[in-house]
């Protein structure tokens, strides 16, 4: 762990003459960890440098982009923030001109902590640490094997405890909508719980998530009831990769399917008549 | 035996009038159906789909032109898309899919309109009404 902060705050520290501000993980005062814009004038900003715990710097970064247009940046990313930029580049959020991806490859308790299928990066030209395999997710492997009335009383027990707070939509960098669907009067109503059954804010935010969504898991970690929403947006992922052939942030040229017509072969893999 | 209540949402260019078909050539389905006219099946987000079961319907049915046919040229591609999704969800969330019925009926397939609305009735038909399972 501490090799690995070495290495990254060397690595920032050669970057940093070059570009006006590196975005990583500082300690704060009161010792929490938060995004941090580290410029070159002050290099001694680097001791406090921090790995752990994520956050979603994506959305950091598109902050500062979009207040200085023409900044050159750099930008610490593991895996899952790498392609968190790149899917937000697909959809016109953030701009990868002038800015450098510092990949951060996560070591083994992480990716366990996270389920994570791709602990590292692929495009940073610059990576600190060195990557390691993806692990399996447990808990959408179980889920997947539960039975129609299992499914459904395993989300009406985890949904109860929904408390509506919007803290899985607020906190999604791929989340970047004007208008959200979630504030609509006629699909969720103020007032009311996500209940009842079926839990239209759950669902249409895991059907606006296909193939957005880059399991960096932030809607889990940051949700107060605990409710692993993960498995929502894992399975359909895997759905769209074998129907659509199509990978969050593994190829930054490749336009997201809900953006085109009906490729090759698409349609009858769907399971459509 | 229960008689489970659908919503079909039918395109205006093809399947609308496929319905029209079958009625001037007086072809007989069940009641159950009730139709909704919309420009194009592509209209049809999954936030209407699920509004509909929360809202007490059993069965939903999204009819469109078929693939390549569609007026608005590839309005259907993108039902296509959403709709496989969304069936996919609703069997993660513990509903069957087989409640959510997405086909392609041109103006010219009256009776294919008609055996497609009986045989989708005795499907739902089958399955527990949707509130109680929702219970």
């Amino acid at each position: 762990m501490s090799e690995r902060l070495t290495a990254l705050r060397e690595t920032i520290r050669q970057i940093l003459p070059q570009v006006d501000g590196v975005i990583g993980l500082k300690t704060g005062p009161a010792g929490i960890v938060a995004p941090y814009l580290f410029k070159p004038g002050h290099p001694e900003m680097l001791d406090s440098l921090a790995l752990w715990p994520k956050e979603p710097v994506p959305d950091t970064l598109k902050i500062i982009q979009k207040a200085y247009p023409n900044a050159r940046l750099a930008i610490v990313c593991r895996g899952c923030e790498e392609r968190g930029v790149v899917e937000m580049f697909k959809h016109a959020q953030v701009s990868l001109e002038n800015l450098t991806l510092i990949g951060l490859q996560c070591v083994q308790e992480e990716a366990l902590f996270c389920r994570c299928a791709k602990p590292y990066t692929v495009h940073a030209r610059v990576t600190v640490g060195s990557p390691i395999a993806g692990v399996p997710d447990p808990l959408t492997e179980a889920f997947a094997a539960k039975s129609q009335a299992e499914k459904l009383a395993f989300w009406k027990e985890q949904f109860q405890h929904c408390i509506k707070c919007y803290g899985c939509r607020n906190i999604c960098p791929q989340c970047f909508c004007n208008v959200c669907a979630l504030e609509d009067e006629k699909w969720v109503e103020t007032g009311r719980l996500p209940l009842p059954n079926p839990s239209l804010y759950h669902i249409i935010r895991a059907m606006h998530m296909t193939a957005k969504c880059v399991a960096c898991r932030e809607c889990e970690e940051t949700c107060p009831a605990g409710i692993p929403l993960a498995i929502h947006f894992r399975l359909v992922a895997r759905d769209v990769k074998e129907m659509f052939h199509y990978e969050t942030g593994a190829v930054i040229e490749q336009k997201p399917p809900q953006l085109l017509t009906l490729e090759e072969g698409d349609y009858e893999r769907s399971g459509l008549p | 035996m229960y008689e489970p209540k659908i919503i079909g949402f039918l395109c205006n260019w093809c399947s609308y009038r496929g319905a029209d078909t079958a009625g001037m050539a007086r072809m007989k389905y069940p009641p159950n159906v009730k139709i909704i006219r919309v420009p194009c099946s592509g209209r049809i987000s999954p936030e209407l789909v699920l509004r509909c079961f929360r809202e007490g319907a059993d069965g939903v049915m999204v009819l469109g032109c078929h693939i390549g046919d569609c007026h608005y040229a590839n309005g259907n591609h993108r039902t296509a898309k959403r709709m496989a999704i969304l069936r996919q969800l609703l069997e993660y969330n513990g509903i069957e899919a087989q409640r959510l019925c997405v086909d392609w009926v041109s103006a010219a397939e009256g009776e294919k309109f008609a055996t497609l609305i009986a045989s989708f009735t005795e499907q739902v038909r089958q399955l527990a009404p949707f509130v109680e399972i929702m219970q």
